[in-house]
């Protein structure tokens, strides 16, 4: 007799840690790393539901950690996409890694990453007589004597620019009008450099 | 006498083996690895106090194979470290490509072979100075557009005379900054003076900035 209390007791024991283990309500994390969010609007679908909007992080790189609010569960599948993106942001340069799979423990290797639509950065130059060094930032542009346009790199919308002169030309002098600013979602193309004498 | 003849012959075999077994034969290991990242001249590397100069590859962006003189027998130990650093950059063992774990220590013959990892990085810098005679709100400094920018907080009431100091976020050496005011203050005009230059080998401290009424 005591060995069938032992066997139903054990049985019973097994029983519990399986439901604690297996059950409905999911308990396994499912997220990642996400860049491309500056802007409210990201929102990400887990098999095509459980839409989930990324908070923006305040450290303005655009790159944050996410993890969807709906936990899911040992095995269940699951197929991360980018539903809809802000508007700074074309979706069809959203790229993803390890976003599909069956879930064993939680996931947290998702990665995702959208590029920010960018607007040409350019103006006018005056009077250039010599080689004229601008930057915006890390990106240099060497304009030739006798230029009168110039191009900078694409710039990101929504982000800062400053056009600003690192080396003026051999005995002239050179301003900057609207060299500031941040970019819209059109070009700008106002910049104006003029150089004296 | 049969045996007389066999014992010689069996001592001579069995030295020739002793002899194919020992010296030159026994596995030996070099003390060998990759520098990624490498750019500028004088990166030397020590495994137990002995120096190896490593210099910077012939194509920019190519790993360098290095390789200790001195080789090693199973058991030996050794511990590559980085004894002096490349100008204008800054290296240390690295994780390699397949592992998870720095692998510059360790005991010759755990693995079939040493490949140290090493990776260097170009040094960066903070862009930085002064902030003068501000008293409106909203100040944002910016350098460029992938930069990074700094948002002045808003001044107390009345405010403080002390100038602020500033940092913005670090720039690659050789690489150009230009810091211009990205939103003006309130009511205010700034101007900033030593905006632009080409990062050297300190932190640069003197992109000031003044604030007047508009």
């Amino acid at each position: 007799m005591k060995s069938s209390y032992l066997r139903a007791s054990a049985a019973l024991a097994c029983a519990v840690l399986l439901t604690a283990c297996g059950g409905d309500d999911g308990q396994l994390l499912l997220g990642g790393q996400i860049s491309g969010v500056t802007k409210p609007g990201m929102v990400l679908t887990n098999n095509g539901g459980s839409d989930y909007e990324i908070p923006v992080p305040s450290n303005g790189t655009g790159v944050t950690t996410f993890f969807f609010p709906n936990l899911i569960s040992s095995d269940d599948k699951y197929d991360v996409r980018v539903k809809s993106v802000p508007s700074n942001v074309d979706i069809n340069t959203c790229q993803y890694l390890y976003n599909t799979g069956r879930a064993g423990f939680d996931v947290t290797t998702i990665q995702i990453s959208c590029a920010f639509r960018t607007q040409a950065l350019g103006g006018t130059v005056s009077n250039l007589k010599g080689e004229l060094i601008l930057v915006n930032g890390s990106d240099r542009v060497i304009v030739p004597a006798g230029a009168t346009t110039f191009a900078m790199a694409r710039v990101a919308q929504d982000a800062p620019y400053g056009v600003s002169i690192l080396t003026n030309p051999p005995n002239q002098s050179c301003t900057i009008a609207n060299g500031g600013g941040t970019m819209g979602a059109a070009d700008v193309n106002n910049v104006t450099v003029t150089c004296a004498p | 006498m049969k045996s007389s003849l066999i014992r010689p012959a069996l001592a001579l075999a069995l030295a020739a083996s002793l002899a194919a077994c020992g010296g030159s034969d026994k596995a030996e290991f070099a003390v060998a690895g990759s520098v990624t990242g490498l750019v500028y001249d004088g990166l030397i590397l020590s495994n137990a106090s002995v120096p190896l100069t490593v210099a910077p590859p012939a194509t920019a962006g190519a790993a360098v194979r290095f390789s200790f003189p001195d080789t090693l027998e199973y058991g030996d130990t050794y511990n590559v470290t980085v004894t002096g650093n490349p100008k204008h950059q800054t290296c240390a063992p690295g994780v390699p490509a397949d592992g998870l774990y720095t692998n510059n220590a360790d005991t010759a013959g755990r693995l079939k072979t040493i490949d140290i990892a090493i990776t260097c990085e170009i040094n960066k810098y903070t862009v930085g100075g002064t902030i003068t005679g501000l008293t409106g709100a909203n100040l944002v400094l910016a350098n460029g557009s992938t930069g990074g920018t700094y948002t002045a907080a808003t001044p107390a009431t009345p405010p403080s005379t002390t100038p602020i100091t500033y940092e913005l976020p670090v720039v690659q050496f050789g690489t150009t900054y230009g810091v211009t005011v990205s939103r003006q203050p309130v009511g205010q005009v700034c101007t900033v003076s030593n905006a632009t230059g080409t990062m050297g080998d300190e932190p640069v401290k003197n992109v000031n900035v003044v604030c007047v009424a508009a």
